[in-house]
């Protein structure tokens, strides 16, 4: 089968396959991936930063060679595709070899083998079946499990420990392979999004940072979000109480923090931010009326209204929360709590007439004067909102059984050691009647040739306690040394 | 004159330079710790113990040496005992850290560091007992002494832990991701041990390694010498960017007379090629000799252009040619400098290592064989190690952030460190690299790691703001 006869795509397969092709994908990986974390990335970066950095031209080829992007670029993929179908191709050409080794292990050495194998010993022996049961006293007591091979011209003892550990390649890069699925799966069917509620609000709409809005079949709603704090100020904790809905019925409570998401129907929900909206929950007024007798606080919130007395009603109409005055009227310069106004209007229910109560008072503006109660401000409470990250990734649980699959697979590469032992009767170029006791293990050989020396040693004892034994006393009571 | 003889006679001649740099260094650190003890006032807070530890180590450090030079085994005993009592300082340090932050000292580069370096003095002592490798503190003495001398840079104080942070499984990450360091930095330790065991011939090394600095210094002046000063990159410590004069174009001061000095560093790393080609064209050994003493200058000179470098980019304001006023920089700014320097100081103390093999510090070795196969069994610890820390990490981003993977520069170049060594496996496994070549690539493995340890945080943007 010459070179020539291959067809195009067996030769395609053959590169693939190849060690080399392997290591020559895996340094474009790194030197891409390493390009990737110099260069600035889209959308990270913003667009204005990135403009920042480097010059028109300059942005522009690298926009054009996807540099910019490039963990989304078609050509990592691609490279990502070929690593894959590298570790595929490889796996598969190897491994009809690696299983018939595993599934039919070579338990009977001919002469061939036993000379070519580095570790074996000859040992004198006098009686074969004395001398192979010895053997398969000390493999048995060093957990090899041997057993008798009897072939139709000759019998010998085969034993061996951890086998699995020469499928503990194909486990590894099986692993690997059941990440980059999941990878797949998510970067194809996964999304993120972001929701935003205030106390008492409920959303069904996810928004992602790029396509359509995602409608979710239930709606999640925050009861409650807070922050707690530190001795020093900076924060401690991020919770949002939140409550799923499905069909106007809440199915799920739960209060996630920073580290603790909702999973409901596999989307999650991360607590990513808090922080005030700019717009007010609560002002606490302490109502005061002309006469000053009998003031009282009340919590008023935007656009409600609240009696004051049998006649009188108040309405928060506006709150500013940092106002400006500007040619009489009245703007807001920032969503920040800075220099808040409020604007409310006070009624008379018999009269009809409406007064205009500014806190602070502003000229032009304000008609405090003629208010049947005056206000002073106590307190404001204003309303915050709880970020929530919100994913679904239908492919992680590939991704975690891969890991958990990889360090089964790894722990069995370095630290599982399969060991054979042979031990056949033979005789020598003179003619004596000796045992060759050969060892072989798949990795850390110099350990092993340790052990195989202890091994050929205990047998040699074994050997010549059951020579004696057999001259003077029964076998069994020796046996245990 | 004979092989032998010339190796006896090397290491006698470069000794007394390298003793004389140590104690000069040993003396400063003392001079800075009682400086620092007056200072503080109180004897057991946690910079003491660190700077007990610095001190220790660097005495550990110094007796391996000396044992190098000298081939006097008690040297040896002593820097075991050093190292010992670095480790209970180290302890105390971490120990006193821990009880001040309350919870474990993983939340910041600085805590990490602490762990880092005590993790690998740990190692160091079991590679010592388990292993035979007795003069393996020869290298990761020295970079714990780096990982001690950078923690005095670094801002101490403890910060309560966002809320990002509070995660047993950022506890999990960042343990496996010491561990694995350390596992690494032990398999570099060995991997150099190895080539001094191994027969080669240093003097190639000193071609290459005297190429590399003027090749690094040459770019660094080409690109950003001006006037005798030094160019760089102004920056903005509020916005934590580079300053623009416009799209692309960045604002550049001027450090005065730092280009001077580069210079000088230029001509005394040039020193040791010349007299190397002179010693290729007479053949005289005693050529080779000075040209080894060249290089312990140049790398005296290095680590002066580096402070220098430091100091000056660190504080200060500067003119510029193109605009009015005084603008501060920053090491940050001048990512590829600062990276050029340190390398070309580490590439240059790697061949000084090489200089030490001498045939008693050989027999104190195992064989070469022995080495390569422990740097092997090391990376096969550390390779897991790599791979349980990204899972970890994986895991708690995707607790927190929502995603497992995000590409980070973080992430990736851990995944890039779990690529090298995974070559490595491969290409040891399947192709029978041994020796040599197997070294080398545990050496390039750990500089990968310390590039991702240190590198990415300082160097590159990215969301492991913390770490």
């Amino acid at each position: 089968m010459g070179s020539t006869a291959q067809s195009l795509p067996r030769k395609i397969w053959q590169t693939l396959a190849a060690i080399k092709t392997g290591v020559i994908l895996l340094i474009l990986v790194v030197i891409l991936s390493a390009a990737g974390t110099v260069i600035l990335q889209r959308p990270a970066t913003d667009a204005d930063e990135m403009q920042r950095a480097y010059s028109p031209q300059v942005l522009r080829l690298l926009d054009a060679l996807k540099l910019t992007d490039v963990f989304h670029a078609w050509w990592f993929v691609l490279l990502l595709s070929l690593v894959s179908l590298s570790i595929i191709a490889a796996s598969v050409q190897r491994f009809p070899n690696a299983w018939r080794f595993f599934s039919r292990p070579y338990k009977s050495p001919d002469e061939s083998f036993r000379k070519a194998l580095p570790g074996h010993v000859l040992i004198p022996i006098t009686d074969e079946e004395v001398a192979l049961s010895a053997a398969e006293r000390v493999l048995q007591k060093a957990g090899f499990g041997p057993e008798r091979i009897v072939r139709e011209n000759s019998f010998s003892l085969f034993g061996e420990r951890h086998r699995p550990s020469e499928m503990a390649v194909y486990i590894v890069h099986a692993s690997l392979l059941l990440i980059f699925l999941g990878g797949i799966v998510d970067a194809l069917y996964g999304w993120r999004g972001f929701v935003t509620l205030t106390r008492g609000q409920q959303s069904s709409q996810v928004v992602p940072q790029n396509g359509p809005v995602h409608n979710l079949s239930f709606a999640v709603r925050c009861d409650a979000a807070g922050q707690d704090n530190y001795a020093d100020g900076s924060p401690k904790k991020w919770w949002s109480d939140l409550s799923v809905l499905k069909d106007g019925q809440v199915v799920l409570r739960k209060q996630i923090v920073v580290n603790e998401p909702l999973v409901y129907n596999g989307v999650r929900f991360y607590q990513a931010s808090y922080g005030q909206t700019g717009k007010l929950d609560k002002l606490v007024l302490t109502a005061t009326p002309r006469d000053g007798q009998g003031s009282k606080d009340i919590a008023i919130g935007p656009d409600e209204t609240l009696s004051l007395d049998d006649d009188t009603t108040v309405r928060l109409a506006e709150f500013i929360p940092d106002y400006v005055v500007s040619d009489g009227q009245v703007y807001a310069r920032s969503k920040d709590l800075e220099n808040p106004a409020a604007h409310l209007v006070v009624t008379s229910k018999k009269t009809g007439a409406a007064v205009n109560f500014w806190l602070p008072a502003i000229p032009g503006l304000e008609q405090n004067a003629s208010s049947p109660y005056f206000f002073q401000g106590k307190d404001l409470k204003m309303s915050y909102f709880t970020g929530l990250e919100v994913s679904h990734e239908p492919g992680q649980w590939a991704v975690w059984a891969g890991v958990l699959l990889m360090g089964l697979g790894l722990a069995l590469v370095f630290y599982v050691v399969h060991k054979r032992i042979w031990a056949v009767p033979v005789r020598d170029a003179r003619g004596r009647l000796m045992l060759w006791v050969g060892g072989t293990a798949n990795k850390n050989k110099d350990a092993f040739e340790h052990s195989f020396r202890e091994l050929v040693e205990a047998i040699e004892f074994e050997l010549k306690v059951s020579v004696h034994a057999g001259a003077e006393a029964p076998v069994a009571v020796l046996a245990g040394k | 004159m004979s092989r032998v003889a010339k190796i006896e006679q090397q290491p006698v001649a470069t000794g007394t330079t390298l003793v004389v740099m140590v104690g000069l260094g040993v003396t400063f650190l003392l001079f800075m710790a009682f400086l620092n003890v007056v200072k503080s006032g109180n004897l057991l807070n946690d910079s003491n113990l660190l700077y007990a530890a610095l001190i220790f180590y660097s005495g550990a450090g110094t007796l391996y040496l000396a044992f190098g030079i000298t081939g006097v085994p008690a040297y040896i005993r002593y820097a075991s005992l050093a190292t010992w009592a670095g480790l209970i300082a180290n302890t105390g340090a971490v120990a006193r850290r821990w009880y001040e932050a309350g919870h474990p000292p993983f939340a910041s580069i600085y805590e990490m560091l602490l762990m880092f370096v005590w993790t690998l003095a740990a190692l160091t002592l079991v590679a010592e007992k388990k292993f035979g490798v007795k003069v393996i503190g020869t290298v990761t003495m020295p970079v714990a002494i780096v990982g001690v001398v950078l923690m005095q840079l670094l801002r101490t104080e403890v910060h309560p832990l966002v809320p990002a942070l509070q995660s047993t499984w950022l506890h999990v990450h960042v343990t496996l991701a010491m561990l694995a360091y350390a596992a690494c930095a032990l398999s570099f330790a060995l991997a150099m041990m190895f080539l001094i065991q191994d027969k080669m011939k240093t003097e190639t090394f000193l071609a290459a390694t005297s190429v590399f600095t003027i090749a690094t210094y040459l770019g660094v002046l080409t690109r950003f010498e001006k006037w005798g000063g030094l160019s760089l990159i102004a920056w903005n410590p509020q916005e934590k960017s580079e300053v623009f004069i416009s799209r692309g174009v960045r604002l550049f001061v001027v450090i005065p007379d730092l280009g001077w000095l580069l210079l000088l560093v230029l001509a005394a790393a040039a020193a040791p090629l010349v007299l190397y080609l002179l010693y290729r064209k007479t053949n005289d050994s005693r050529w080779l000799n000075t040209a080894n003493r060249a290089v312990f200058l140049s790398i005296l000179l290095q680590v002066m252009a580096l402070a220098f470098f430091v100091l000056r980019a660190r504080d200060g304001r500067y003119a510029s040619l193109d605009a009015e006023g005084l603008f501060p920089t920053s090491l940050a700014a001048s990512p590829f400098i600062l990276s050029g320097l340190v390398g070309a100081i580490f590439v240059s103390l790697l061949y000084l290592l090489l200089l030490w093999r001498r045939e008693d510090l050989q027999r104190m070795l195992p064989s070469a064989d022995e080495l390569d196969r422990v740097t092997y069994k090391t990376i096969a610890i550390a390779f897991p190690l790599l791979t349980l820390m990204i899972a970890a990490g994986a895991y708690w981003a995707n607790r927190t952030w929502g995603s497992y993977w995000s590409w980070d520069p973080k992430e990736t170049w851990a995944a890039i460190t779990w690529l090298v060594y995974a070559g490595y496996l491969h290409m040891r496994i399947t192709r029978g690299w041994r020796g040599r070549r197997a070294a080398y690539f545990a050496i390039l493995g750990f500089a990968i790691v310390m590039f991702t340890f240190f590198g990415v945080t300082y160097l590159l943007p990215g969301m492991h703001a913390y770490a």
